[in-house]
């Protein structure tokens, strides 16, 4: 018995590179390098008329602070130890509320996925209280929780949960039913279905979600400490803004915005790692 | 309705009937379907899209539960009979190696025996797939994915295999080759098959028998055996026999009169 090889198809072979296509590579690659280095030089650019305008006086630099201030303060209160058990409070408190947030929806998306007519009973209310504005929720948590870290993580939890629940289960819900009957033709049970095909098929959703709802976890924590807090990054952002030391709030800011890409790349390396394509 | 080169029935449908409710009332989609297929033959059920064609696969198969009739299996020692399904797309799951995709149905029966995969391994190297067994069905052609999928379906030892429009969403050229790459995989494994298509062609090329099945609600308006080899046809000439087309003219217009006859109906 013969397969033709036609009906197979063979796979796309990489020939020896010609003149031409050497060219379109070092075009390509000189692109990338040119993209990269404009980056950095209109920050370093920004940075530098920052520190101009502050020490020409174009702007008041107690208002407006200035980088070199900035930095000094990063040293001073790095030296001090007192920076980084705010920034780590912070990440704590965000590290758990993501945790939650992903466990519980997980859970409940599993659940629904199960119990469809349960799913399509709590719908309308998840769709509710994901559009409240969340904050609005945080001074009703304080009073029953009091301030504290308690307080702190389940207002994370709150502005993503809702969304990510929704989420969760209307992508599982959207598994193609072929996929399922699949499974049935084959033997399998509904369990068998979910943990063969439903999960393993909605691993892209899953990390899309987490990429979306480590960011909403950090948002509720800063608004938490914004309220409740004794301690972390929003506490410092409010606190320096009460006694006007400008320049801590920003470095909390800059601080902020160097946490998110750090996580926002560590969840892109994730992704690549689990894709499907190779 | 038996023919004389397979003497053993294997499979037997008696008056089935399926209906389902909707809001508009009962719908009857099978009405009185009764045929019986051998054992080691090829079936085709052919008929208009829409036509519930894939209900009465779904039947044997045990997915759905008739209104009224019976489904009887033949067997030699009382045992219930594996029946595998092949569906019109080949729902590979990217995630999975082509080994991993192809001994799901193992891992599902939790039936990964020695022997299983030993048999496994036999059909990768039989079929020519050993060679991408660890690649990602997204590396691979429409035709290569439709061919494991039949290797899935085979690896479950299946007494009986149901064809649902497997080719349907393959261009016509992979078309060509795969059916005849499934035929003779399915001749070569000795297997009972009933494939379901709308495609004529492809019904005579493939079948040994061909049950014309009507519409709305469906059922068997005729039994046509294909007798190829009986005249001295290789399979390799079929497509260009006088006798394919004459096979084609028939079921043509068996189809063709079933269409004006409803027209008819609608008008008046």
């Amino acid at each position: 018995m013969k397969i033709r090889k036609n009906s197979c198809g063979s796979n796309i072979e990489a020939s020896a590179p010609t003149a031409g296509q050497k060219r379109f590579l070092r075009h390509q690659k000189l692109q990338k390098l040119y993209i990269f280095w404009s980056r950095i030089l209109i920050f370093a650019a920004f940075l530098m008329l920052w520190q101009v305008s502050a020490d020409m006086g174009w702007i008041d630099s107690f208002y407006f602070s200035s980088p070199i201030a900035i930095s000094k303060l990063f040293w001073h209160d790095i030296a001090d130890m007192s920076l980084l058990s705010h920034i780590g409070i912070t990440l704590l408190e965000s590290g758990i509320s993501f945790l939650l947030i992903i466990l519980f929806s997980l859970l409940t998306a599993t659940f629904f996925w199960f119990y469809p007519s349960l799913g399509k009973m709590f719908e309308p209310f998840l769709i509710v209280l994901n559009s409240l504005p969340k904050s609005a929720l945080a001074p009703l948590i304080i009073v029953w929780l009091g301030t504290g870290p308690r307080t702190i993580i389940l207002c994370g939890i709150s502005v993503g949960i809702f969304g990510c629940i929704l989420n969760l289960y209307q992508s599982f819900a959207q598994t193609d039913p072929e996929r399922l009957k699949l499974i049935e033709t084959l033997g399998g049970t509904k369990l068998q279905a979910f943990t063969k095909v439903v999960f393993p098929g909605n691993i892209p959703t899953f990390i899309s979600l987490s990429k979306v709802n480590i960011g909403l976890a950090l948002v509720g924590v800063i608004i938490g400490e914004f309220l409740a807090g004794r301690k972390g990054l929003g506490y410092l952002i409010i606190y320096g803004s009460q006694v006007f030391k400008l320049d801590m709030v920003i470095l909390s800011i800059v601080i902020l915005c160097v946490i998110a890409m750090v996580i926002y790349g560590l969840l892109n390396l994730l992704e690549k790692k689990i894709s499907y394509t190779e | 309705m038996s023919q004389n080169h397979h003497e053993k029935p294997f499979l037997r449908l008696d008056h089935l009937k399926f209906s389902y409710y909707s809001n508009l009332g009962e719908v009857t989609v099978l009405n009185d379907i009764n045929f019986t297929v051998e054992k080691g033959s090829f079936a085709a059920l052919v008929g208009p899209s829409g036509c519930g064609k894939s209900t009465i696969l779904s039947l044997i198969a045990g997915l759905l539960k008739p209104v009224d009739g019976f489904i009887t299996f033949y067997s030699d020692d009382f045992s219930a009979p594996r029946v595998g399904y092949m569906l019109q797309h080949d729902h590979l799951l990217e995630w999975r190696t082509v080994y991993q995709n192809i001994t799901l149905g193992l891992e599902i029966q939790k039936k990964k025996t020695k022997e299983n995969l030993e048999l496994v391994e036999n059909l990768l190297e039989k079929y020519h797939l050993s060679n991408v067994k660890n690649q990602k069905p997204s590396a691979l052609s429409g035709g290569m994915r439709q061919r494991i999928a039949l290797i899935r379906t085979l690896a479950i030892r299946p007494d009986l295999l149901l064809l649902d429009e497997p080719f349907s969403a393959l261009d016509y050229q992979t078309r060509l080759n795969v059916s005849k790459d499934v035929h003779d995989i399915i001749k070569s494994e000795q297997k009972t098959a009933i494939l379901v298509t709308h495609d004529i062609t492809e019904a005579i090329s493939m079948a040994d028998v061909v049950f014309v099945l009507t519409k709305s609600p469906c059922t068997i308006k005729d039994v046509i055996p294909i007798e190829f080899e009986a005249n001295g046809i290789q399979r390799e000439d079929i497509r260009k026999s006088s006798l394919f087309q004459e096979y084609f003219d028939k079921i043509w217009r068996e189809m063709q009169d079933e269409n004006t006859e409803k027209q008819l109906r609608q008008q008046y």
